[in-house]
Order: structure tokens, then sequence, then C-alpha cells
């Protein structure tokens, strides 16, 4: 008896805890965005307002809404093509007998370990030569790279569970591989691709290093490096502003975790325990 | 009929990957190759390039800040990864059991890891702001010191501010992945042993342990790797100071890399690739080893 | 298949609008809020009066980081930005990477004179190899502040010599001990940053010293030695420079130190003044600027600092961008730029403004300081050379090496480091 209660009351204090561990920075960040006097801790007190939501949206120069809409798209068009290709190639993998087999899934597993840092050198001076620089192609591309490890690993996963029998019903009907693919696996995986799907983009929406180097200014610049280096215009530096963008910047992501955290969880899980 | 059929099998396989070896080959293995041959270069902007074999790596062992760099990173990798796994087994085995608000909780344990770390780095640096920050003010209020901590100004408050941030991002995740760990445990196993009169630790050590040491190797590999990697905090957060006390590695390659030295940054940027592939295969042998 | 077809085109479209980007004649410019502004109206006058409108970019505050984003700009032959500022000790790794455009034949096609900017800099900064690249916009230079209060109190001009502040300091904190636990004789610069190679440079010049000699590294001189060991002295020996000289000393730090009313002399740029001059500054109206001193038979010499404009190679407005680099260096704007945010001017005639005098009272020794002063040297691959000399005089001064061994290894690596940039 005892130890039930032990745990029950270990296990409301981690729980509580944890709780208020996560939640405490994410809470400071919207109590600062809505304030006007971002050091009321020492003098002052909170003034409550909404100017700097009304200041960063509406500062052309912050170019915060030109940052979000190319982390949008970028983000978007990467995890959709990511997803399209790593599904082809697990679809591949599940069904057909080739020699690369194991090794693509292991090659793409190895991949998934390079340092960024190793990569980014080279890729600006090839950026450069293809005149992409400061473009959205710079950052897609490397970003369906990164992404597509993982990726790969989900798809497969949710692959192997679909019976084998499913497509060996519809060839002997006829069909071609191509068509069992996209009319009978995909349908029946749409969790699986929603997974894949919604991880890739949270990955890259985040990703931070490549915009830095890839990237130049609103043109192409994404929103990690834009709050990374904000400096505000005018006044000392301008935290209310910062958390404010913080906020916007982070919508997307939290929409996303919000109404498919069962997914997301999924995904990961599956990631690491089939690995 | 049969050869044939492989054959053709073998083809359309290779042509569903086809996509997927093409980007990767283009966007990775060669950007990587670019490196490793950029590294045995001068390759700096001012002047031609010029080969010079492995002497960017002679001058690194004797690069003070290289070497610096390379003591950070390891430290931090050590401490950050221990500090994380056990706090998220912890976490883990203490949310093991139902919860009501489930969807909250899992909710509140991703939104640290959902939130890019650029911008949870600023919210740090608010957080650590020695005149306003909230740390500051709480530890005062609370009396546990009479004069504000420069979190970001020393060496070791840097240190430290690097490796919480970090856990605080990094600790929920492993909770959730070492949660799901636990749950492929079945329960059945926990009622027998407890029948057999095993109590709290011997039930921990003789089936929790063992049974999830297969997911705690793999998040043990992941994150030893990403920290080998760190670049985000250290830049947002500290940008590798003060005086360069927090450079990590890959920040470290990253300041050649910007300041129009490409040869010298890529030579460190293959030093941190053969650190991160030592690491991955000395994890791999311990893998094989358990099997 | 269809569907296929349509969203690849799609994509396809997409991908290629946004490959496209409309021209815009962009300036990049860096700096404190205060400044931002000047720029932004300086910007739209300019458009009032020519009708060009030009973006104005804010870069980051700090120097490294303003860098960086310039280098991989100009590294990947972007249009933008167009023009942009440079530190002093840019300017000749910009033009061995081919990213500036000459200047020479602007001034040739306007008549263009750049007699009106102070000679010496212009030919030790702004011209390479006989070609110009860069027009200076704002300069600064390494000065001495001094407690005019308390060197009248005590019957002391301001010191000419080094031995003399050493004295006067010495003297002053000796009598004023009792009033003030706190007070030091000489702050400056001295931590691991790029701040301490200003100042090393200083004392070392003003020893007949030098860091090059005929292009060639020769640090371990003598004058170099008597120079780095006085400023090991004034710390450790005299006492006269407090221990977090070499630990946190930079420039706020120096300027606070002094502003808080506990500190004889002080070295810093001209920014302070301003500063020291505000209505809640305890050394108000006790403050006064001079040249900084010499050694016995040296020459006094405060190190050159500034920011430059240059032309990208890369840019597709530049004839534009030529009558911008002329509105920012005409005389109307430059003595804007003194009044309003107090960045001293690159043109010599603004100097002698009766305006400017009456603002600046310390006015002629500042145009004497910039006519006398000492750049830093001229090589692409400064700031690698920056980090070995940092390192090395910190130590020295930290206690941590005597002055020949610190100036022995900083020849060692320094010659090492020349030889794998040599081309």
């Amino acid at each position: 008896m005892k130890e039930k209660h032990i745990i029950l009351i270990l296990k409301t204090i981690g729980a509580v805890s944890l709780a208020l561990f996560c939640l405490f920075p994410f809470a400071w960040m919207i109590i600062i965005s809505l304030s006007g006097n971002a050091d009321f801790l020492t003098e002052g007190d909170l003034q409550f307002t909404f100017k700097n939501y009304f200041e960063v949206i509406t500062y052309e120069s912050a170019h915060l809404l030109d940052y979000l809409r190319n982390s949008l798209v970028i983000s978007l068009t990467a995890s959709v093509s990511a997803t399209l290709f790593a599904g082809l190639s697990a679809y591949s993998v599940s069904r057909l007998k080739f020699k690369g087999r194991i090794l693509i899934p292991l090659l793409l597993l190895g991949i998934s370990m390079f340092p960024q840092i190793s990569i980014v050198g080279y890729l600006f001076e090839m950026m450069v030569n293809f005149g992409w620089i400061n473009t959205y192609p710079a950052l897609i591309f490397p970003y369906i790279t990164l992404t597509l490890p993982l990726a790969l690993w989900i798809m497969i996963s949710y692959f192997e569970q679909v019976t084998k029998e499913l497509d060996e019903a519809a060839l002997a009907d006829g069909a071609t591989r191509l068509q069992v693919f996209y009319k009978i696996i995909i349908p029946v995986s749409l969790p699986g691709l929603a997974t894949s799907f919604i991880l890739s983009f949270i990955f890259c929406f985040n990703e931070f290093l490549f915009s830095l180097m890839l990237t130049i200014d609103h043109n192409a610049r994404t929103i990690p490096v834009g709050i990374a280096l904000f400096e505000g215009l005018h006044g000392q530096v301008p935290w209310g502003q910062i958390m404010a963008s913080s906020v916007i910047a982070i919508i997307p992501v939290l929409f996303l975790i919000a109404f498919f955290q069962r997914y997301i969880i999924g995904g990961l899980t599956r990631g690491s325990v089939k690995g | 009929m049969i050869k044939r059929n492989t054959v053709r099998e073998n083809i359309e396989a290779y042509l569903y990957n086809l996509p997927l070896i093409l980007i990767v080959s283009v966007f990775i293995l060669f950007p990587v190759l670019g490196t490793l041959i950029t590294s045995l270069f001068r390759d700096v902007t001012f002047l031609s390039s010029k080969f010079i074999a492995l002497e960017n790596f002679v001058r690194l062992f004797s690069d003070e800040h290289f070497l610096h760099s390379v003591r950070f990173t390891l430290l931090f990798t050590i401490v950050s990864v221990a500090i994380e796994l056990l706090a998220g087994l912890i976490f883990a085995l203490v949310l093991n059991e139902t919860l009501p608000a489930r969807a909250f909780f899992r909710i509140a344990l991703l939104i640290p890891w959902v939130i890019p770390i650029a911008i949870s780095g600023r919210i740090w640096e608010l957080l650590y702001n020695y005149d306003y920050g909230i740390l500051n003010y709480i530890i005062i209020s609370l009396g546990f010191a009479n004069e504000p901590v420069s979190w970001l100004g020393t060496t070791t408050g840097a240190f430290f501010s690097i490796v919480v941030s970090d856990a605080w991002k990094t600790i929920p995740f492993m909770s959730v992945i070492i949660l799901a760990g636990l749950s492929t445990i079945s329960d059945e196993l926990y009622e027998q042993s407890k029948i057999d009169g095993a109590n709290l630790f011997i039930r921990f050590f003789k089936i929790t342990l063992p049974l999830l040491k297969p997911v705690l190797i793999v998040a043990l590999l992941f994150r030893t790797i990403d920290a080998i990697r760190i670049f985000d905090l250290v830049y947002v957060l500290t940008g590798g100071g003060p005086g360069g006390s927090t450079t990590s590695l890959s920040l470290y390659a990253f300041n050649y890399y910007v300041s129009g030295d490409f040869g010298y940054g890529s030579a460190v940027s293959v030093v941190v690739f053969i650190l991160a592939s030592l690491l991955a295969a000395f994890y791999l042998k311990t893998v094989n080893v358990n099997r | 298949m269809k569907k296929i077809i349509t969203i690849l085109s799609c994509c396809l479209f997409l991908f290629l609008s946004c490959t496209e980007r409309k021209k815009e004649f962009t300036i990049w410019i860096g700096g404190a809020p205060n400044e931002i502004t000047f720029w932004e109206n300086v910007i739209n006058d300019y458009r009032k009066e020519t009708g060009i409108t030009v973006q104005l970019v804010r870069q980051p505050t700090y120097s490294d980081q303003r860098r960086q984003a310039l280098v991989i700009s100009l590294q990947a032959k972007q249009p933008n930005p167009d023009l942009f500022l440079m530190d002093v000790i840019w300017i000749k790794q910009f033009v061995q990477s081919e990213w500036l455009e000459p200047l020479d034949s602007f001034i040739n096609k306007n008549n263009f004179s750049t007699d009106i900017f102070f000679k010496r800099i212009i030919e030790q900064v702004n011209k390479i190899n006989n070609t110009l690249y860069s027009l200076p916009v704002f300069l600064d230079v390494g000065l001495l502040y001094y407690r005019s209060d308390l060197l009248s109190k005590y019957g002391f001009d301001p010191p000419e010599t080094w031995s003399e502040l050493l004295n006067i300091s010495l003297k002053i904190i000796e009598e004023e001990k009792n009033r003030n636990n706190f007070i030091n004789g000489f702050v400056w610069q001295g931590a691991q940053y790029e701040g301490i190679v200003c100042t090393f440079n200083e004392f070392i010049s003003s020893n007949n010293g030098s860091i090059m000699k005929d292009e060639i590294l020769k640090i371990n001189q003598q004058p170099n030695v008597e120079a780095l060991t006085f400023m090991q002295d004034i710390i450790h020996k005299y006492r006269i420079s407090p221990l977090n000289t070499f630990t946190d000393m930079k420039e706020e730090e120096v300027r606070r130190s002094f502003q808080s009313g506990n500190v004889v002399f002080e070295r810093n740029w001209s920014y302070a003044w301003q500063l020291h001059q505000s209505d809640d500054s305890p050394v108000k109206g006790k403050t006064k600027i001079t040249i900084l001193p010499h050694f016995k038979d040296g020459v006094s010499s405060g190190t050159l600092g500034g920011w430059h404009v240059g032309l990208s190679r890369f840019s597709d407005f530049k004839e534009e961008a030529w009558e911008l680099i002329k509105f920012i260096t005409s005389y109307k704007i430059q003595k804007r730029m003194l009044m309003e945010i107090g960045w001293n001017p690159a043109r010599t005639d603004v100097y002698d403004d009766t305006e400017a005098q009456e603002e600046i009272p310390h006015i002629d020794i500042l145009k004497n300081s910039l006519e006398n002063s000492d750049a830093r040297p001229a090589l692409s691959f400064y700031p690698q050379l920056s980090q070995i000399i940092q390192r090395f005089v910190n130590n020295c001064i930290a206690g941590r090496m005597s002055p020949e061994e610190a100036l022995k290894n900083i020849q060692r690596e320094g010659v090492e480091l020349m030889r794998l940039y040599d081309d």
C-alpha cells in the first residue's frame, strides 16, 4: 500500500514539475510579448499592450511577414517532396527484392548523422555556382535531403504493416506497381504520410545553419534566422518585439502539435524504437 | 522467365529510389567530398587557391583556440547527454502510468522541442539577462544570492547556461522516446515479479533497464551526435563567448567560413565529421556486442 | 498521372518565380539606434534631392557580425548590397578578394578631389596599389581624457610623455587616497579583443616602434619591448591601472570607470566625450581631452578607427551609388553627422567650421590626432594576425609572460601565418 502512495506522490510531483519546466520559458515569452516595458521586473510595471505585435507586423523593414512566408513556402515544398521521395523509396524497400534493399535505409541512417557544418561550406560554393544563393531552391533541396532519413524510416515501418496481399491482388488484376503504389498503398498509409510530412515540416521550419549561410535578406531568409538576428529598429534590444515576433513565428508549428501530437509522438517513437 | 522478372524488378526498384539517390548524392555526398578536398587547400577569398595537403590540419593541432573548442564541445557533450538521459529516464518512469489530461502533458512536453532553437535561444537570452532577467529576479527575491549573477558574462556561467537551455529542449524529448520504449514492456512481467516478491528497485534493474537498453542506446547515440555538432544555441545565446570560451567546433568552423577562409574552416569541419563518425562506430560496436 | 504533372508544373512555376528578384539599390549600415535614425533621414533627404530611392538595411551592431554578412554576400557575388560601410581593418581583405569597385574612374569623370580628406588616411587606408577603393565616412582615433579639476588642483599640466602621466597619476592617487579608496590612475582597453591591439599599437608607435617594418613582420624590436614593459608595469609594478584591465576593460567598461569619477586618465575613442558630458555624469564639466602621450624620444600616435564606404563590384546601380557617396561625403551631411550624432567627419574642412568648433571644444586636438593617426597593418589576413597579437599581449599584461617572450611568440606565430598566406 505504502509503495503505491509513494509512487502516486512521485508521479504527481514529477508530472507537474516537468510541465512547469517545459512551459515556463514559453509562458514568459508570451508575457513579455504583451508587455510595453520588458524590464518591468526591475523598474516600472508591465503595461499590457498589443503594440509589439502591431509594430513587428507593420514595420516593413522588419520583414517579419516576408520571413514567415519564406519559411512556410520552403518548408511546405521540402516536406511534401521529401515525403514523396521517401514514399517511393520506402515502397521499393518494403515490396521489392533488390540489391540496395538494406543498403539504402542504412545509408540514409548514416547520412542523418553527418554534421551539417561539414556539408554547408561546400554547399555554399555550389549554390554560388548555381546562382541560387538567396533563393528558395538554395534551401529547399538541402532541406529535402536532411529530412529524408527520418521520413524514409517512418514510411518503411508503416508500409511494412500494410499486408502484401493487397499488392498481390491488385497486381493480379493487371495493375502496374506504380498504380498499386498511389491507388492502394498511399490511401491506406495516410497516417504514415501525415506523420512523415509533419515531422519533416517541423524540421525544415526550425532549421538554422543552412539558412544563415545560404540566404542574405528577406528575399529568401527564413524566420529562425530573422529572429536570431533581430536587432530592432530603434531603441535598445527590443525584447517585446522579439518575443512578439517569436510568438508569431511559432504559430504554425504550435498548430501542428496541438492537433497532431499523436502522429508526432507516434512517428518519433517508431523512428527510435525500430532503430 | 524468373531471371527477366528479377532484372525488371531491380530496374524498377532503382527507379523508385532514383529521386532519393540523386538528391542525396548532389546535396549531401558531393558537398561532404568537396569539404574534404577543400580542407587540403589553402582556400581564402583574398588569395589564389593552393594545394597544401595536410598543412591546415597541422596548423589546427597547434591552434589553441581550436583545441579549446574541442575541449568545450566534448565537455558539453558529456555533461549534457548525461544530464538529459538521466533526467529523461526519471521523468519517463514517473510519467509511465495513466495520467489525466494526457494530451495536455504530451503537448507540454513537445513545446520545447518544437520551438526553433534560434528562438528558444533568444528567450533564454532574456531569462538570463543580468539586469532584468527573471532568473536573477527569482534567485535574489528568494534570497539565494545577494547580487545578480552574470549568467552569460563569465566562462562557467555561460557553460552552465548553455547546458540548461539545451536540457530544457531535450529532456522532454528524451522522456517521450523513453516512454515509448517503456510502453513496449508488458505489464505481465512486472506482475509476475511482484508476485515473486521483487521490490521497486529490483524490478527496475532486472526488468526495466535491460529491456530499455536498445531504446536508451539509440537515444544516447542520436543525442551524442547532436551534441557534438551543436551550433544554433551557441550562436544565438552566447555567440561563442565570453572571449570565445563557448565556441563549439561547428561554430569555430563557421567563423572561419564567414571570414572568407574556406580551407581552414573545411579542415575543422572534417575533424567534426571524423569525431561524429568515430562516435557512431563506437556505438554500433557496442550494440553489436550486446546482440 | 495528370495530377502529378499539374503538381510538378506548379512547383516549377513557384521555383522560377522565386529565383527572380526585383532590383533594389541597397545600402547596408550598422550601428547604434540613434545612428540608424540619422541615416534614415539622410536617405530621405537624398531621395528628395535626387528622386533616387535607397533601401537602408540595418546590420547587426557588432563589427564581426557585420563582416560575416558582408563576406557571405560578396563571396556569393550578390547584387545587394550596393554600398556598405567597412571597418578600417577589413578594407585590404575586401580589395584583395576583388569585391570592391575601384573609384578612380568616378573621381576622374566628376573632377572629384580627395584632397579634402585627411591625406595620410587616404594613402594608408583607402588607396591600395595606387587605386582608390573606398572613401572615409567617419573617423575615430584614440585620445587621452583627463580630469582637469584634479590636474589643476595639484598644479599639473596635461602630460606629454608617459612618464609624466605616470608621475601625475602616482601623485594624485597618493593625495586622494584618503578621500577615495577606489581611485585609479589610468584606465585603458586591455581585455583580449581587437581593442587591445589598438592600445598596444599606440604605446609602441609612441616609442618609434611598430608591428611591421618594410612590409615584413618585425614585432620583437627593442622599442616594442620597452613599450610593452611599460604596459605591464603600470598594472603590476606601479599599480596605476586596475587589475581587471586585462580581464574586463573594453570601450564601455573603460568609459564607465572614468565616468564614475574614480579615475584620473582614460584612453578611449571620441564617442566617450558626449556621454561624459551628459547631465547625470559625475565628471561633467571636469573632463578635458588631449593627444595621447609619447615616450621620451617618440611621437604621439593614436590608432585610427572609423568606417569607410565601399562600392560592390557586383552592384547594378554603380552610377547612383557614386552619387550617394558624394552626398554622404558632402560638407553639409558631414557637418550634420558631427552635430547630430557626434561622429567625426572625414572631411578636414568641417573641423574649421565655427559652429562645429563651438559644439566640440577640443576639435583642434581631434583634427591633430587624426592627421597623425596610425593605421593598423593593412593586411588581408589582419584579423588572424590580430588574434595572435591579442592573445600574447594580453597574457603579458596579465603578468603571465614577459614582454620579450610575448613578442617573440607573436613574431614566431605571425611569421608562420604570413608564410601561409604568402603567395
